[in-house]
């Protein structure tokens, strides 16, 4: 390299790289994940293990949020106002044999798919979340509802009494196809990327970056759209026409929902009010995947057990021995996913910051690199906070 | 005979609760690990359907009939003979049809509230457990049993409150809990070791028979009373033994659903049912009427300067229990189980309702609340028709039991007429606070964004709704109300006033955009939303003496006693150089001189006792 | 029958001591094991074999050794002894498979065998100078077994343990002698004896070692200090043995010798011993809220329980008595139980500091069924309905009730206690964040936890179906009641008759 980084923090222009309000512990370990970041290197350090973790469980992780988006999508187009969508997780196949596996809860837990379309909507941000503000929304979405309940006077009086009760649904049906579709992309992303590991056996956490980005930006002005299916006709709520796209309206509110804030687990996490451990503001809230400790996970009141149990159920071979050759084999595997999980969510918003920087990470214009450093700094100073620093321990190379 | 083969079965009702604990254990403990934990749930839920099925049934059968005692002995040894004895009577079976129904609705809001949480195998057990104890105190005749099963209840709701173990508020709450009401079953079996052994007997019945002659020193009765009345006194959360309702708002809401209405019904059932021994002494009913009195008058003022949801309920739970105190100290007995079970199903509402609200807002702390009023239709009517139910202001449930006991007392005792007037009035005050402040005024950051519940939820909710609604029609129908006398009207009246100050200061205070009042004494606003500081007292009166004590008797124990007997047992053997040298590590070579002194010191007792024996 | 309840283990014991190390790893194991079944076999067939109809002795065998002595084998079971009997097989069979692998497999199972058999002997021996024989024969093995396998302090606890237990058995010989010399029979048969008691000067004089030898073997406040330190430093399944049979050789010779050979000085120490029981329960339970130790813990929970078993047999009703062996046989599944479960703590986690340890219940990484049977356990040794230990406990105070009411409420409040320094202990271990410390170790195979399986299940079925268990022990009891009652009855006649005698005289 021509133009060499500095070593530390100190060479720096302070008003670039100091990051506000962390401990001088963290600036420093801070640093080389920002050297690596702009030598094209991930949040999450190089090594065989991390590879195989990351490609492994992205591969389990694709394949749990095709079910999820499925039925997301479902949900919105197919069990729009319904009172008691009692088989809403059943993607409108109903047999004997299903109802009883679905009984003995030998299923996907489709709840904690709403679990993060709720953190979506309840913490809003991005175009999805404007849009359901605007009165265009609320004036299709009034046909809709109106259509929906022609032939049900219960719910028409509902309306009477309280008249944003079934728009409030609408809001939240709307959320469900918009994160549905968003992990439509996704789960295609990580599915290409487990095929392609098949051919190409030795992918590199920076390529596996890679891949995600290019996927990202493939995918970046999707348009998203949402019309449920009514009477057996298709109501548009979110038409073409209100811009919506996949990258600014659903994947950033996402991440900084999901990823980001989400909600305190009932399991670690007193909400009583008098004890003051939940912060006022949604903004400081600093529950989500990439922070969230793994040690409960597994324990009552944490809710990402339920998708580390849905990828439990759809390891790759490889990974699964892998995990059964190390320390306590089986006996805490969901911990050991969970650790893995978070890993390749580093991975993931390595993908997203890479997509958004304004300028390529490993450019070597020093006015471009500060561009990039200006907008990396107040997300690194987010994710010095995050599970980021106990993961740069390299093993196995 | 056929009628009589259907009574015998009613001791099956506890046995399906507990059923349900044994059947969720491989999900509960998590052997079941491929698949996920609600057949449990389902289990349990169906297993409560049909204890409420079948408590229906048997109270068909028995309706309008006397009560019928089944006894079966379970336990006999010396002089002491348990029997398992249960008391089939229209109350009894009632009141199971009212628990297993509040369970089963409990348990589908479960289903919702914890959808996402991979320990409902075990919250389904528990749940289990705690109706299996709960409609067990309903039927049970025996003190005995009544006292075990009550035993039961503190070790499940132990259990419960400590659902979310890993939670650090959790861990204090549930060992809280535990231990305050086990200060109060330790007194209670105090009492029922005395009661047996005074009358011989452990059934309420027999126990009814013998207060009615017996004679006992004045001093014992009242102490024996003060005794049997504290278990109760712990399970309804009474001064100065309810912190705990409090802090066990830690746990799961469901739980506290069953918590706040039936459990803390079954404290105050056996207290009722324990009535005939109390009025052996004046003191035990006098106490009785101060403790509710002071409960009454200071739960609801507590629940007023409190923030949290779970909480403002929780003290007003304690409050209206202390109403049935006093109802039971003025010995009105049906009036007080009239209380309980309608403050129970408006207050099971009430706490339905504050989980929905959970559930949708991610918080319980009502002054980030507001402005949900249009939007979610089932909490909205949980919360109206419960606050309507709580207080006299309507005639909904409440309002009739609350007239009838302002009418007696206005005759016994007029100053207990104040206490619940001014009780309903901040009651009313609190509830309108609370409505206020959740569904008024504009929408806050974290309200912005709250559609209405599941199904699973929202239906529970609106059986209850509407079960509220029917109640006082329903007693009306059977002939329980009383007709309009001018007293009566009087004391209405004076109630609705009270209820309508209360409601219309709460209103006026909160209905706007207004989140906070501060009162002008920052510190009776402090004192108040830290209970009197009545954490600060139990530390101070109870932990840390103990503390104290029990760390003095630890360093005695290490460097007095130890030593002292230390010494003593060695000199007896050795002299001091012998124990340096052997303590230092020869083990072998000790042993051997050990041995070798044991058996010289034998052979010299035999050798002696030979002589003696042959002399 | 009775001799191979003690036969079967001492041959087991020689035969393990003859297999050298290197015949194979787990030979000396499994042949240990297979004793440990046949003797739990026969202790179990006892129940066949006796009559719980009965109150008197049965299933008796009698053999001359050194009559010049006195010293006769004489063996026989009763209600008191026989629930004993079968819980030392029990207990001797779940320590052996919960041992796992040891260091010198050959000469550990060969001490524990010994100890049964030792124990089993004290139990069945119907003759003073036998059960001496026995009590003696008893410390050896444990010596041995504290202090070859156990912790670092090993060499101190096994010595003072030696020395305390020593100390004990030299008073009760003391005792013994006294009472053979004394009596008109000259014999150390309990039957003989028993049909010739003493004036009460000289049973109050005979009482006095008695009751201090049993004192340090229960152990009784302050002669407890022994307890702690040897529990501390043993092994698991040694700690079992310890807590569930050993103490009780002290508070069946409560019943034995003081109840049954000294009935009119025990009746006249009653209050005092009352009193005695209430400085146990209440300081062995203050004692146990600041322990920082779990095995430690659980050890002065087992002083405090001691002391419910004194107050039992001080009031020497019907029930109490009832309730005094059946709260032997409650502790000893409890606090096998308790040890059990703190042993599997301390070998997957390295430690037993209450400080260290947090969040243990958590299912990946954790010790999610040690924990939940812990919370069973726990709650059992804190009389939670349901359980054994407070059927026990009730019977107990029930019975004692109207001999010493205010001792009896004061023992009472020990329970509260119980309640509150497990729960600390629970709370604290088992509640909360998982601490590092506790997630390097591998976790136990299913097997080895299968005795505090079995155990909880034991608590919870005597639990509710105490019968199971009292009906065995009512008949003696009530038999021995009835004898101390007529033996009061005549010495307060006499004592009636000459107040009355002297009133007369006066007037």
């Amino acid at each position: 390299m021509t133009f060499t980084l500095p070593r530390d923090g100190s060479s720096l222009p302070l008003s670039h790289f100091f990051l506000a309000g962390l401990d001088p512990l963290d600036q420093v370990r801070i640093s080389p994940i920002l050297q690596r970041l702009e030598a094209g290197g991930a949040l999450l350090p190089d090594s065989q293990i991390h590879r195989l973790e990351v490609i492994g469980i992205l591969h389990s992780y694709g394949e749990v949020l095709d079910a999820y988006s499925r039925n997301l999508i479902f949900i919105a187009d197919h069990q729009f106002l319904e009172l008691f969508p009692a088989f809403k997780y059943f993607n409108g196949e109903i047999t004997l044999g299903k109802w009883l596996r679905y009984l003995w809860h030998d299923r996907i837990n489709y709840e904690f798919a709403e679990y993060c379309m709720k953190a979506m909507l309840w913490h809003g941000g991005g175009g999805l979340d404007r849009y359901l503000d605007t009165p265009e929304f609320v004036q299709r979405a009034k046909a809709a509802i109106r259509a929906k309940i022609r032939f049900n006077p219960f719910l028409q009086g509902l309306g009477i009494l309280f008249p944003d009760f079934a728009l409030e649904q609408v809001r939240m049906l709307a959320m469900y196809s918009g994160l549905g579709q968003f992990w439509r992309v996704m789960s295609d992303i990580f599915l290409s990327l487990s095929k392609r590991s098949e051919t190409e056996p030795h992918l590199t956490i920076p390529e596996v970056v890679a891949h995600i980005q290019q996927g990202l930006v493939a995918a970046a002005g999707k348009p998203i759209a949402y019309a449920p299916c009514i009477w057996g006709r298709r109501y548009e709520i979110i038409p073409l026409s209100a811009g919506l796209t996949f990258l600014p309206d659903t994947a950033i509110p996402y991440v900084e929902a999901v990823f980001f804030r989400s909600f305190p687990f009932m399991g670690t996490v007193s909400y009583n009010a008098q004890a003051g451990q939940i912060p006022h503001e949604q903004a400081d809230f600093a529950y989500g995947a990439l922070y969230a400790d793994p040690l409960p996970v597994g324990s009552a009141g944490i809710p990402p057990t339920l998708l580390m149990q849905d990828m439990m159920r759809h390891l790759p071979p490889r990974l699964r021995e892998h995990y059964r050759r190390s320390p306590r084999g089986e006996e805490d595997l969901r911990v050991k996913i969970c650790l893995s999980f978070q890993k390749a969510m580093f991975c993931v918003t390595t993908a997203a910051l890479r997509a958004l920087a304004p300028f390529p990470l490993e450019t070597q214009d020093p006015q471009q690199q500060k561009a990039n450093r200006e907008f990396l700094t107040p997300w690194l100073q987010r994710l010095a906070g995050s599970r980021l620093l106990s993961m740069q321990e390299v093993f196995g190379m | 005979m056929s009628n009589l083969l259907g009574l015998e079965s009613s001791w099956w009702i506890p046995c399906y609760g507990w059923a349900g604990t044994a059947l969720a254990i491989p999900w509960a403990t998590g052997w079941v690990k491929r698949s996920g934990p609600r057949p449990a749930a389902y289990l349990n839920i169906l297993l409560t359907l049909a204890a409420f099925a079948h408590g229906l049934w048997l109270l068909r059968q028995v309706w309008g009939r006397d009560p019928q005692i089944l006894n079966y002995p379970w336990f006999r040894v010396a002089d002491l003979d348990l029997t398992l004895s249960l008391e089939i009577s229209p109350l009894t079976i009632g009141a199971v049809v009212w628990i297993s129904g509040l369970s089963l609705l409990a348990q589908i809001y479960a289903l919702g509230y914890l959808d996402k949480d991979w320990g409902l195998g075990r919250f389904a057990a528990l749940m289990g457990f705690f109706e299996g104890g709960m409609t067990g105190i309903a039927l049970s005749d025996s003190l005995f049993f009544s006292y075990a099963l009550l035993e039961m209840l503190t070790l499940s709701t132990y259990l419960l409150v400590g659902f979310w173990y890993a939670q650090p508020l959790v861990v204090t709450a549930a060992r809280d809990a535990f231990l305050t009401k086990r200060v109060g079953d330790l007194l209670l079996l105090m009492g029922v070791v005395a009661v047996s052994n005074f009358s011989g007997a452990l059934t309420f019945s027999d126990l009814r028979d013998w207060a009615a002659t017996a004679s006992l020193d004045p001093t014992w009765a009242a102490w024996m009373g003060l005794a049997l009345m504290a278990g109760p006194l712990g399970k309804c959360a009474q001064f100065p033994l309810h912190l705990w309702l409090d802090e066990a708002m830690e746990g799961p809401t469901p739980a506290s659903i069953l918590r706040n209405s039936a459990v803390v019904a079954c404290g105050a059932f056996v207290l009722i049912k324990l009535q005939p021994l109390l009025a052996l002494s004046p003191i035990t009913d006098g106490v009785l009427v101060a403790i509710g009195t002071i409960t009454a008058l200071g739960g609801s003022l507590v629940a007023l300067a409190q923030i949290d949801i779970k909480r403002t309920f929780s003290y007003s739970t304690s409050a209206y229990l202390g109403l049935v105190f006093v109802a039971v100290g003025m010995q009105q007995p049906e009036l007080a189980l009239e209380l309980l079970l309608m403050h129970g199903l408006a207050k099971a509402l009430l706490f339905m309702g504050a989980g929905s609200l959970i559930y949708t807002t991610a918080t319980q702390n009502l002054t980030e609340l507001g402005g949900l009023r249009s939007r979610m239709p089932a909490t909205v009517a949980a919360f109206a028709v419960g606050s309507l139910g709580m207080v006299a202001l309507l005639p909904l449930g409440c309002f009739w039991t609350l007239t009838r006991l302002a009418l007696v007392y206005g005759v016994l005792q007029p100053a207990l007429v104040g206490v619940l007037l001014w009780v309903n009035g901040l009651t009313a005050l609190n509830l309108a606070r609370v409505f206020g402040l959740v569904f008024q005024g504009s929408p806050q950051p974290k309200t912005r964004r709250a559609p209405e519940v599941g199904w699973l939820m929202a239906l529970p909710m609106g059986i209850l709704t509407v079960q509220t609604l029917l109640m006082p029609w329903l007693f009306g129908r059977w002939g329980l109300y009383p007709d309009w006398s001018p007293e009566l009207r009087w004391i209405a009246a004076l109630l609705t006033a009270s209820g309508l100050v209360g409601a219309a200061i709460g209103g006026w205070l909160y209905w706007g955009s207004q989140r906070r009042v501060h009162l002008p004494w920052p510190e009776l606003q402090d004192l108040l939303a830290h209970d009197f500081y009545t954490g600060h007292l139990y530390q101070a009166l109870v932990v840390q003496p103990v503390g104290a004590l029990s760390r003095g008797l630890e360093w005695l124990d290490r460097n007095g006693v130890d030593g002292l007997v230390n010494g003593v047992s060695l000199a007896f053997f050795f002299s001091g150089e012998a124990l340096k040298y052997t303590l230092s590590g020869r083990m072998q070579l000790y042993v051997l001189v050990i041995v070798m002194g044991v058996v010289l010191v034998t052979a010299w007792l035999l050798h002696s006792l030979h002589l003696g024996l042959a002399y | 029958m009775l001799s191979l309840l003690i036969g079967i283990p001492l041959l087991g014991s020689i035969w393990i001591g003859l297999i050298p190390e290197r015949a194979g790893k787990s030979i000396h194991r499994r042949l240990a094991l297979g004793f440990g079944w046949v003797l739990f076999g026969l202790s179990a067939g006892l129940l066949l074999a006796f009559d719980p109809h009965l109150g008197s002795l049965q299933l008796a065998e009698t053999m001359a050794w050194i009559p010049q002595l006195g010293l006769v084998y004489e063996l026989g079971v009763d209600g008191i002894s026989l629930p004993l009997v079968v819980m030392t097989g029990l207990l001797v069979l779940m320590a052996i498979w919960a041992s796992g692998q040891v260091e010198r497999p050959r000469l550990y199972y060969s001490l524990v065998l010994m100890l049964a058999a030792a124990v089993a002997g004290a139990f069945l021996a119907q003759n003073l100078l036998l059960f001496f024989l026995f009590y003696e024969v008893e410390l050896i093995p444990l010596y041995l077994l504290i202090a070859i396998w156990g912790g670092p302090q090993r060499t101190y606890a096994a010595t003072k343990f030696l020395i305390y237990t020593a100390l004990s058995g030299i008073l009760l010989l003391i005792g013994f002698f006294g009472l053979s010399w004394l009596s008109d029979a000259h014999s150390f048969t309990y039957t003989v004896l028993q049909a010739h008691p003493l004036p009460l000067v000289q049973q109050t004089l005979l009482l006095v070692p008695i009751l201090l030898g049993l004192a340090i073997k229960i152990p009784l406040v302050p002669f407890h200090t022994w307890l702690p330190d040897a529990h501390v430093e043993a092994s698991t399944p040694i700690s079992v043995l310890l807590a569930g049979l050993l103490l009780k050789l002290g508070t069946y010779g409560l019943l034995r010798f003081g109840l049954q050979l000294l009935p009119d000085a025990w009746e006249q120490a009653g209050p005092w011993l009352a009193g005695w029981a209430v400085v146990n329960v209440l300081y062995g339970s203050l004692d146990a809220l600041v322990q920082q130790d779990m095995k430690k813990l659980v050890a002065y929970s087992s002083i405090a329980h001691m002391g419910y078993i004194l107050l039992a047999t001080a009031a020497a009703t019907p029930l109490s008595l009832v309730g005094s062996v059946f709260q032997m046989v409650s502790h000893g599944l409890i606090s096998a139980l308790l040890f059990l479960l703190v042993g599997a703590v301390y070998t997957n986690t390295g430690t037993r500091d209450l400080r260290l340890l947090q969040g243990l219940l958590n299912p990946e990484r954790g010790l999610p069924l040690i924990g939940s049977l812990m919370v069973l356990g726990v709650m059992a040794s804190g009389g939670t309905p349901g359980m054994v230990g407070f059927i026990a406990e009730f019977t107990i105070f029930r019975g004692s009730f109207p001999v010493f009411p205010l001792q009896t409420l004061l023992c009472m409040m020990g329970t509260g206690l119980t309640a509150a320094y497990f729960l600390l202990m629970v709370n604290r271990v088992f509640f909360g964040r998982l601490s590092e410390v506790a997630t390097a170790m591998s976790r136990q195979q299913v097997r080895e936890r299968l005795p505090a399986v079995v155990l909880a299940t034991l608590v919870v079925v005597l639990g509710l179906q105490p019968a199971w268990a009292t009906h065995w022990i009512e008949p003696t009891t009530a038999d021995l009641a009835k004898s101390v009652a007529l033996s009061a009855a005549a010495t307060e006649g006499v004592v009636g008759k000459l107040t009355c005698f002297m009133a007369c005289d006066s007037s």
